[in-house]
């Protein structure tokens, strides 16, 4: 883990905030991300307070967090700074403004018409990657969780982000980024999208509403070898108990996988310290 | 004979320079007629290069190396230069290869370059509906070649930006944001795969550049350009990037209800070109498919490149020689008038 830490280390920028890549441009998501994961090794909020700072810089007024700040419809970053920012009073205001901007903010939503091809119901409100687009498992998944930790599990757009990924979950189990069929034949499941999923209905759903998911990620999961997918996993399995018990040697086998695939991104890393700590699931983490 | 060789003897006299000589003066001029329509219609002529190659376990470079023989590319295009290959990755399962560039075509195209000077060659997609890009990598087979042949892959999806103007104007896009890696290469090269498509009715070297788009910035699955308009988006991209070199593997592609779930067809085709409509209109002739019938191969003619049979010399082997039609649903509309003339 230590070298995992330091790797991130070299991607801070002078600012405070994190590139996803050492000498690269600042990036909300990957700054975050860092904050998240170097909280969990033990980082006091002294050292994490510039990243966070850095965050509260790039916020809009209408309190989104976009991935460049002349960008402001890619807002999904939002639900990661909420959570970076969770837990420390200093950043009280710019985390409650993000969290109105979410609960005030939705995809592009329609009422399914009776030839349309998609299976899914697009009318189920949830979050897009970007603005005035239509709304995705991910985005939903990371937005469910962010309200979560803030208080907001009762709030009704919680409970309609959850109606929304259930709706999505394909019958044979797992999630991708949220077709579930189109033209009558469904598509293939995703373990990174799986898992993310999982992890947001953990606290809302009943098991047995999600048991070939479980399923689906506990098969796939001895296949992976690659940061996104083994990390949320990990945390997908781990928020239904069903954290396997090598994960921590498939994460430490992933880190050293850089030799393969290359250096992994400070976003990628920080996933997988997150993984390797949070050994209760991903929204349990920041109980 | 030396692949140096072998390119620097093409430079002299072209097969298509040989039957035009050798063409009567009346059936030149009848054989004119179309091509004159054309140029009105401001379309340059285009060469477009098929081989045949029947499976992946053969010898894929030295087709790889013919096409750019055939196709006029010069040593100094490439001596010193760097490529940026752009593979079609879209997702794995492990009954379907057939739905991504296969890895045996992306290895002979970095040797063919790496062969003819080029002094870095990287592997680059930001695929559109799975983010995790390295396990597609691994799961598709690329990552070992990759490996073998120590060739970087860039995520295009978490790439740093810059922002540019949109040079298409097709879509209500007034910019395009853009991975800074496309800014460092010298050639960028679309290695797509020969599939039908449920919304575009083909998928081939101008709609695989929607995979150079950042999915940080344009979502996944690319919602923003889907939601202004895929067609318009597709010319917007091409126009604005003017990519160098397209290679479409057909060696087998997909039919029925591509990009992902279709059936495996094999069509025993590489088709190569620098003139994206032209290589897509050739590879929509081998499909059965008329390119007229695809609006977006349709608008760009004229504007991106051409797709007019009569301005698209053909090099190696001819399209009725490897024609073979991809079976189209009836449920789709994208689908239903593709055949029609």
């Amino acid at each position: 883990m230590k070298k995992a830490i330091d790797d991130i280390s070299t991607s801070r920028l002078p600012d405070g905030g994190f590139a996803l890549r050492p000498g690269g441009q600042y990036r909300p998501d990957a700054t975050a991300w860092a904050i998240m994961s170097l909280r969990l090794c033990g980082f006091s909020a002294d050292p994490l307070y510039p990243a966070r700072a850095r965050l509260a810089i790039g916020q809009d007024e209408d309190g989104r967090i976009a991935v460049a700040k002349d960008q402001p419809q890619a807002f999904w970053p939002t639900p990661l700074a909420i959570l970076a920012w969770h837990g420390q009073a200093e950043f009280d205001e710019p985390r409650e403004r993000a969290v109105r901007f979410l609960l005030n903010t939705t995809g592009r939503h329609f009422k399914r018409d009776k030839d349309s091809p998609i299976g899914h119901d697009p009318s189920i409100v949830g979050w897009p990657w970007t603005e005035a687009t239509h709304s995705w498992v991910e985005p939903t998944s990371l937005s469910i969780a962010a309200l979560s930790v803030t208080g907001h599990r009762a709030h009704e757009r919680v409970g309609e982000g959850v109606r929304l990924l259930m709706d999505r979950q394909l019958s044979s189990g797992g999630w991708n980024c949220g077709n579930t069929t189109v033209f009558g034949t469904e598509l293939a499941p995703t373990p990174e999208s799986t898992g993310l999923a999982l992890a947001a209905v953990s606290e809302a759903v009943n098991r047995q509403e999600v048991t070939h998911s479980i399923d689906y990620l506990m098969g796939r999961i001895k296949t992976l070898t690659t940061p996104l997918s083994l990390g949320w996993s990990v945390l997908g399995l781990a928020a239904w108990g069903e954290r396997p018990r090598n994960a921590n040697a498939l994460i430490d086998r992933c880190l050293t996988m850089q030799d393969r695939y290359g250096s992994y991104d400070t976003s990628l890393i920080s996933l997988m310290i997150f993984a390797r700590k949070a050994e209760g699931g991903f929204i349990h983490a920041f109980s | 004979m030396s692949l140096l060789g072998f390119l620097q003897d093409s430079s002299r006299t072209s097969r298509r320079d040989l039957i035009f000589r050798m063409l009567p003066r009346g059936l030149f001029t009848l054989l004119s007629l179309p091509v004159l329509h054309a140029c009105m219609r401001n379309e340059p002529p285009a060469q477009v290069f098929i081989a045949k190659v029947p499976r992946y376990n053969i010898e894929i470079r030295s087709a790889v190396v013919s096409g750019f023989r055939e196709l006029g590319v010069r040593l100094e295009e490439i001596k010193g230069k760097t490529i940026l290959l752009k593979p079609n990755l879209v997702e794995t399962r492990s009954d379907a290869p057939h739905i991504n560039t296969h890895p045996a075509v992306i290895r002979a195209a970095i040797e063919a370059f790496l062969n003819l000077g080029a002094s870095k060659v990287m592997v680059a997609e930001g695929a559109g509906h799975c983010r995790d890009a390295l396990r597609l990598l691994e799961e598709a087979g690329i990552a070992q070649v990759l490996k073998e042949d120590r060739i970087p892959f860039v995520d295009l999806n978490y790439d740093d930006v810059y922002a540019v103007l949109n040079a298409g104007g097709n879509s209500r896009l007034k910019s395009l944001t853009l991975p800074l890696t496309l800014r460092k290469v010298d050639w960028i090269v679309s290695m797509a795969k020969m599939k039908t498509h449920h919304w575009a009715g083909v998928t081939l070297s101008m709609k695989n550049l929607f995979g150079l788009m950042p999915g940080s910035f344009y979502g996944w699955p690319k919602n923003v350009l889907h939601h202004v308009g895929l067609e318009n988006c597709i010319l917007d991209i091409n126009a604005t990037v003017k990519p160098h070199f397209a290679i479409v593997d057909g060696i087998v592609g997909m039919e029925g209800d591509g990009p992902i779930m279709g059936p495996p067809k094999e069509a025993g085709v590489i088709v190569m070109g620098r003139n994206f409509p032209a290589v897509d209109a050739t590879c929509t002739r081998i499909m059965g498919i008329n390119p007229r019938n695809i609006p977006y191969l349709a608008s760009a003619s004229g504007k991106n490149g051409t797709i007019g049979e009569d301005r698209i010399q053909q090099r190696g082997e001819t399209i009725i020689s490897v024609k073979t039609d991809f079976a189209l649903l009836d449920i789709i509309p994208a689908h239903k008038t593709l055949r029609s003339l």
